[in-house]
């Protein structure tokens, strides 16, 4: 379909882009099949099905096999795209701004201290309302280096006006990078993504992978439709400067957007279930929750061991479940306190750092308690464990020694403290 | 199967016609201009000050690039001076960058438009990308993402204007700040008379010689259609192109609002600003040989910034201007060599059409 601008009257994009005769043939090829690989290949794969005009680059582990990926499918003549090897990460992210601007679709990605090196980016492509899509494997920050998984990467950058989701296995990082752009994309929405998966955890540890037909593909994600984009037919300025009685109602729209992504996101998923045979919950898994007396909160690939843990402690009596969250901006606040509705105690799994924050541990409790705050009725308990730090696996021990504390929690009435350091503590 | 991406070629303007100009007792002409097109992409509508130079280069730049065109502006004072919520003077697409940015979202440009077209996306033909960025952006806090633009050869041409300083926030050192140039970073003092003590980088040259596959061109708004021209060069120039404009800034630099296109000729005059071309085809430096010599007092003294310059500084100066006349082929005549005395020099500030001196602290 042409889309022709009323003012005008040229056509804005004459059509979907088009695909080489090698990547058609390529993708009819691995159509239906499962193909074994790691998030990360998932994710390159993910990026080829969406056609992707520019992608924009810099190595740094664990991440890079992404852009080692999508270079091959160039190479190989699979993908036409433009490929910036960039000269830092700010400019990486700054060259997929300016593809995302005209109105090409752009992908770009980062693990630990590149994420945080084009921070300057992340408000700007947000304000600009530009919704480029960035792969996160993540990773620790520096100081000491550190090649381990850790979210404090990605979390650092969650207030910033991108849709965050988190992947836990290889299936699920190419789904949401595709929802990930029919999401953001969207007129409602136009906000750029990341989407995360757990460094090494994920993006290296390989499994099965259901790979689409193109047709699949195009009618879940139209092609990219920027309505203002840098298009000399018709010209518009971005990011003029502004007066002090502007900038509020510009930030109400951004916030806006972000709340309206939340309709967008649940029709989307029954969408891709729809398109593609795979549902997942709009925002929370909830993993034996329905008569759960204590619950952990928890995102990203550490949940597959939880969930063999609850199952265990199920098995000796304990009525633990846990709640997943698949997207974490915008946060889920309303599934959230649906799914933990009932259960007495709640421990935050924080794969992260946040210093000297409220709960003197990590980021993602501050959420989940203030979710947890407005629920009506009875309230459960909230305490966070801080564990799987650096790249630490999390065992199914430490699950164990979590459900244990809560337990504790539940039978005194009240947490010990705000914060346990998993590992520290007897 | 892709889209041929098809590539605008924009005519040069006749430089023949300068016989027909009226001639100075220099015998530079004077009111020499072309026909120029009717475009001015670059309309009224803002808020630059009288006399600015990077206004002059940006109306210049963009008639000569036309309408076909889409243009990054990073941080400075021509993003502030320039673009207001809903008052922009652009009538062709324009994205403002943050100041490091100017390089790495021109080349996203770049690409995104070659993606576009050769995927069936936009109907073409290539629209001239370019990026005009102060010398803060382009030398100093964006080097990076310019030069790997440059070294990536994305088609598009990267202008630096170059006031000198960081004058967006109020008149600062920049990597450009010429010897001896006083900004609110270099304040001249007793102990530090001189004001800057570093000599300035020599951006252009590090351009060329780092990516000999780019034009690269310098320039000032003294010469409209040696700019206009060079944009032009730059633009049809498949690849990436680099050029370098000389844009006084009266309020950085404290000089009479209307001597702008006459700081832009005696700066090349003086041999404070080697204008050439460097083109990738020979990968030859091709230089500009003005008419006249003038010693650096004619270019200094015209300036308040200069006005706490010492009889040894102004002839430090003298020294690094006779360099440069030998480094682009030209003799120095005596006249000059004997400046680099400084026995030959009055206090700045006594040079007798000196301007006030700049005691200010900027804007």
């Amino acid at each position: 379909m042409t889309t022709v601008h009323v003012e005008s009257g040229l056509p804005i994009s004459p059509g979907p882009a088009i695909r080489t005769p090698d990547g058609e043939r390529f993708l009819d090829g691995i159509a239906g099949t499962r193909i074994r690989q790691n998030g990360c290949a998932s994710a390159a794969y993910a990026a080829l099905y969406a056609n992707v005009d520019v992608i924009c680059a810099y190595p740094i582990r664990p991440y890079t096999a992404i852009m080692m990926n999508l270079a091959q499918f160039i190479a190989d003549g699979i993908l036409d795209a433009e490929y910036i090897a960039a000269d830092g990460e700010h400019s990486q992210f700054s060259a997929a701004f300016g593809a995302g601007s005209c109105g090409a679709r752009a992908y770009t990605g980062s693990s630990g201290v590149g994420v945080t090196y084009g921070y300057e980016m992340y408000s700007i492509i947000s304000g600009a309302r530009i919704p480029i899509q960035m792969a996160i494997a993540d990773r620790t920050l520096d100081p000491p280096g550190d090649f381990g998984s850790e979210h404090t990467d990605a979390l650092c950058t969650r207030d910033m006006g991108w849709l965050l989701g988190w992947a836990a296995t290889p299936q699920e990082v190419f789904d949401k990078s595709l929802l990930g752009y029919a999401i953001g994309e969207d007129p409602r929405v136009l906000l750029p993504q990341m989407i995360a998966q757990d460094g090494y955890f994920v993006s290296h540890i390989a499994g099965e992978v259901e790979m689409p037909t193109i047709a699949q593909v195009e009618e879940f994600l139209p092609p990219y439709q920027l309505p203002f984009p840098l298009d000399p037919r018709r010209p518009v300025s971005h990011g003029p400067q502004i007066h002090p009685e502007q900038g509020p109602p510009l930030q109400l729209e951004r916030a806006r957007a972000m709340e309206d992504a939340i309709p967008v996101i649940r029709g989307k998923t029954d969408e891709f279930a729809r398109i593609f045979g795979r549902r997942y919950p709009h925002f929370v898994e909830s993993y034996l929750l329905e008569d759960a007396e204590i619950a952990l909160v928890i995102s990203g690939g550490h949940s597959v061991t939880c969930r063999a843990a609850v199952n265990r402690m199920r098995a000796q009596g304990i009525k633990v479940g846990m709640a997943r969250l698949l997207w974490i901006r915008p946060f889920p606040s309303d599934d959230l306190r649906e799914a933990l509705r009932g259960v007495k105690a709640v421990g935050v799994v924080e794969t992260n750092l946040g210093l000297g924050g409220a709960s003197y541990g990590g980021i993602l409790s501050l959420d989940v308690t203030t979710a947890l705050y407005q629920m009506t009725g009875e309230r459960p308990l909230v305490t966070s464990f801080m564990a799987g730090l650096g790249g630490e696996t999390v065992p199914i021990s430490e699950f164990d020694w979590m459900a244990g504390k809560l337990g504790q929690a539940v039978a005194r009435g009240s947490v010990e403290k705000a914060t346990h350091w998993v590992g520290f503590e007897e | 199967m892709s889209y041929e991406v098809h590539r605008q070629q924009l005519p040069l303007f006749e430089e023949d016609g300068r016989a027909a100009a009226t001639d100075d007792e220099h015998g530079r002409d004077l009111h020499y201009l072309p026909t120029l097109p009717d475009e001015d992409p670059y309309a009224a509508g803002h808020r630059t000050c009288a006399g600015c130079g990077p206004a002059i280069q940006y109306r210049w730049v963009l008639k000569a690039a036309g309408n076909d065109t889409v243009v990054a502006g990073p941080t400075g004072c021509m993003y502030v001076a320039n673009s207001t919520y809903l008052c922009t003077p652009y009538t062709v697409p324009w994205a403002h960058t943050p100041i490091a940015s100017g390089g790495s979202f021109t080349s996203g440009m770049a690409a995104g438009y070659e993606a576009m077209i050769r995927k069936g996306r936009y109907p073409g033909p290539y629209p001239n990308i370019l990026v005009m960025a102060g010398d803060g952006s382009a030398s100093d806090i964006g080097l990076g993402g310019m030069s790997g633009a440059l070294y990536r050869n994305h088609d598009a041409l990267f202008v630096c204007y170059d006031n000198e300083c960081y004058a967006n926030t109020g008149i600062q050192v920049s990597p450009t700040t010429p010897y001896a140039g006083m900004t609110t970073f270099t304040p001249f003092g007793k102990a530090i008379p001189e004001g800057k003590k570093l000599p300035p980088k020599n951006l252009a040259k590090m351009m060329a010689e780092g990516h000999p596959h780019c034009y690269v061109a310098t320039t000032t708004v003294g010469y409209p259609v040696d700019l206009m021209n060079k944009t032009r060069k730059g633009l049809n120039h498949q690849g990436a192109a680099f050029l370098h404009c000389y844009t006084p800034c009266q309020k950085g630099w404290v000089y009479q609002t209307s001597m702008t296109v006459e700081l832009g000729r005696r700066v090349v005059e003086s041999g404070l600003w080697p204008m050439w071309e460097y083109r990738p085809e020979d990968r030859e430096y091709h230089y500009f040989h003005p008419p006249v010599q003038r010693p650096v007092t004619d270019y200094l003294a015209m300036q308040g910034r200069f006005g706490h310059m010492l009889p040894e500084h102004v002839a430090t100066m003298q020294a690094g201007a006779n360099r440069n006349w030998e480094a682009i082929g030209m003799d120095v005549p005596k006249s000059l060599r004997e400046l680099e005395d400084p026995a030959r020099h009055k206090r700045l500030h006594d040079e007798e059409y000196s301007m006030p001196l700049n005691r200010g602290v900027g804007a």
